[in-house]
């Protein structure tokens, strides 16, 4: 019993990474119906960024984070600025082209940061609490309640403000949103800058959890990728729920089938997605392209 | 909608495909050039992790062999031919190095130093022989002996040695016989379970548990909390630098407090940094080059090597640049032979390094014996 719950508690802490993950790429695609191939590597470079600020300039963590989300939505705001062009022409074009800022990222991370990568020391310094002999890590609390602050902000902005019904417009038809008045380019570039900014969040928050290196983003954006489908792709609680399944199950077939475990989370998964094709959340509300 | 759907599908594939693809169109063939040159500079290939997870080792293994080669090159190099080093990155990644063993071949390099991963070198092993290059390696995995490679040589003892010094230290002289293990299943990983289980083996005791994790596995709770649960005297860890840095770190976590001992990654500074340095306190670590000060010639390699690169010197540098001092006094003794000849060379070069005494044997393995040291106030300091 005690395995069972430490397990889901390991678990429970990367799901909240991969579930944020994930929401950046439910975002960009329900809004545009674009899978944004280079969303693990604005999640390196998130991690980088808000690692630096926080190592060299010695901010404090939550300032490190802010600046580098804002830095982060920065670069989603020029993808999207460089890819707009294509929008409504060619698709994959469009999906090749975040493919390929993907490697250039990582090319221009290895460029200032170096391969090596470096270790971040854990913002919150006290010990774990110890609950009935588990041991949860304060800074696992932390992530969670972060990740969901951030869930229902995005929740928020898009059902209860302008630019965010605006984005749903977009989402839901494109031509009609233009015929209203709705600037689609604007809403893909929100769309990309909080996907962005999302993904910094993610990284900065799994910095100190794993180790920061230009290829991190590979292993996070599959995972995220994966999330985002089972949870229903474009689905917003589907990203969330998505990424906890992912991070618990991963957590379970770790513990149980050691070095099979990869294996038996995608075979899971694969299982899950023949079932129900369009994921837990099953909603297909886009359909551009 | 389902047409366009499936377009995207294929689309996607297609991305995924893409840069497997443009890594195989690299490889121009298998043709060997012209490597009986005589004149113009003497090419060896350094082939190592540059980019990726593994990319420390890469960094430090360029720069012992690069201050060994820029030491022969000041001297006057060999038979007055400069030595050039070729750098190929093979991103940990054992397709990318077959990849680069048939580049090295086809550009005329006359010998290989690297990789510091074994699975990489083992797959790059068949093509190297069939091009007749000498090739010294870092890494230390039994299976580069099984390869049985007469062109494949080892800069440092393999993992049987680091396992066998360290159950030694472990059962033998502490008289610990409750030993859990926790490795991953990687090229590394697997040669360090199967090594140190069959040195435990040998002395009677069954690991209480034997945790086996995947190579890019992040979150150990499980296999920690049944580890925990079984109250281990002490915790053998085999897996590289990073994730073993990760394993300490959640250990910690999760309340074991009992020591962890290992080869020669938990000695590195990057293991220390990714589990904190409080964490790896008392870490006992099987290595043969335990620091800069065990003698007079480490002291010389670790001050040259901070003036060069103003970084201080560790054991993979030392390995590196042992290897490839071996492979230059093999080229000056045998006038730049190339393939069969220089290899003979090799396993007939004698030397005394950092590591030690250096003499081959036919399975290409030079030296046999690590020393014990434990991680004290965050510096490995030798033990008894």
């Amino acid at each position: 019993m005690q395995v069972f719950l430490q397990t889901f508690i390991g678990g429970m802490s990367l799901g909240a990474i991969y579930a944020l993950v994930a929401l950046g790429f439910s975002l960009v695609f329900r809004t545009m119906g674009l899978v944004n191939f280079s969303h693990g590597n604005v999640v390196m470079i998130g991690a980088y960024l808000a690692s630096t600020f926080y190592l060299s300039t010695k901010l404090p963590f939550a300032l490190a984070m802010a600046l580098a989300i804002g830095g982060t939505g920065l670069i989603g705001v020029i993808i999207e600025r460089v890819l707009r062009p294509l929008e409504n022409k060619d698709f994959d074009l469009m999906l090749i082209g975040t493919i390929g800022f993907g490697i250039v990222l990582e090319a221009v991370a290895i460029i200032i940061w170096g391969a090596t990568g470096n270790a971040v020391p854990n913002p919150v310094p006290t010990g774990p609490l110890e609950v009935l002999g588990l041991r949860i890590r304060t800074y696992d609390l932390v992530v969670l309640a972060i990740a969901a602050a951030a869930a229902v902000l995005l929740v928020f902005f898009l059902q209860s403000t302008k630019r965010g019904a605006a984005m749903q417009a977009v989402a839901m038809d494109h031509e009609a949103a233009t015929a209203v008045g709705i600037h689609v380019g604007r809403s893909n570039a929100i769309a990309f800058m909080l996907g962005a900014g999302l993904a910094a969040l993610a990284g900065g928050l799994v910095g100190p959890l794993l180790y920061v290196n230009p290829t991190m983003g590979g292993a996070l954006g599959i995972k995220g990728f994966a999330a985002a489908i089972l949870g229903g792709f474009g689905s917003i609680p589907g990203a969330i729920v998505g990424g906890f399944a992912i991070g618990v199950l991963d957590a379970f077939t770790a513990g149980h089938f050691q070095g099979y475990s990869e294996l038996v989370t995608f075979l899971v998964f694969t299982v899950i997605i023949m079932i129900r094709p369009t994921g837990i959340f099953g909603e297909r509300t886009v359909n551009r392209a | 909608m389902f047409s366009s759907l499936r377009r995207h599908a294929a689309v996607m594939l297609l991305g995924l495909a893409l840069p497997v693809a443009l890594a195989a169109c690299s490889a121009p063939g298998g043709d060997q050039g012209d490597t009986n040159k005589t004149d113009g500079p003497i090419k060896i290939a350094l082939v190592d992790a540059q980019s990726g997870q593994l990319s420390s080792l890469g960094a430090w293994e360029l720069k012992g062999a690069r201050l060994a080669i820029d030491e022969w090159n000041a001297a006057g190099g060999i038979n007055g031919r400069q030595i050039e080093l070729g750098v190929f990155d093979d991103q940990g990644d054992p397709t990318v190095g077959t990849n680069l063993a048939r580049k090295i071949a086809s550009e005329g390099y006359i010998a290989m130093i690297g990789t510091a991963e074994s699975a990489v070198t083992i797959a790059m092993a068949p093509i190297l022989r069939e091009s007749k290059i000498p090739n010294i390696t870092s890494g230390q995995s039994p299976g580069l002996v099984a390869v049985k490679s007469p062109f494949l040589f080892l800069n440092g003892p393999t993992s049987v040695t680091y396992d066998e010094t360290l159950a030694k230290y472990i059962v033998d002289g502490k008289g610990l016989k409750n030993i859990a293990m926790i490795t991953n299943n990687g090229g590394y990983g697997k040669g360090e379970h199967d090594a140190f289980t069959k040195s435990l083996q040998a002395r009677g005791v069954k690991p209480i548990e034997d945790q086996v994790v995947t190579a890019d596995q992040k979150d150990f709770s499980a296999a920690l909390t049944t580890i925990r649960q079984k109250n281990p005297q002490v915790i053998f860890i085999g897996a590289e630098e990073v994730q073993s840095g990760l394993i300490v770190k959640q250990a910690r976590d999760l309340g074991i407090t009992v020591p962890f001992a290992g080869a020669a990654p938990q000695g590195t500074p990057v293991f220390a940094d990714t589990a904190g340095t409080a964490n790896v306190e008392g870490t006992i670590v099987s290595s043969p080059y335990l620091s800069n000060e065990v003698s007079e010639a480490s002291k010389k390699f670790a001050a040259a090597y901070k003036a060069k690169f103003n970084e201080d010197a560790e054991m993979h540098g030392a390995k590196a640049y042992d290897g490839t001092q071996i492979l230059l006094n093999a080229l000056k003794t045998s006038n730049v032979a190339t393939g069969q000849a220089l290899a003979d060379a090799i396993r007939a070069t004698k030397y005394a390094g950092l590591l030690g005494d250096f003499a081959f044997d036919d399975t290409g393995v030079g030296i046999f014996a690590t020393r014990i040291g434990t991680i004290q106030a965050g510096k490995l300091v030798a033990a008894g």
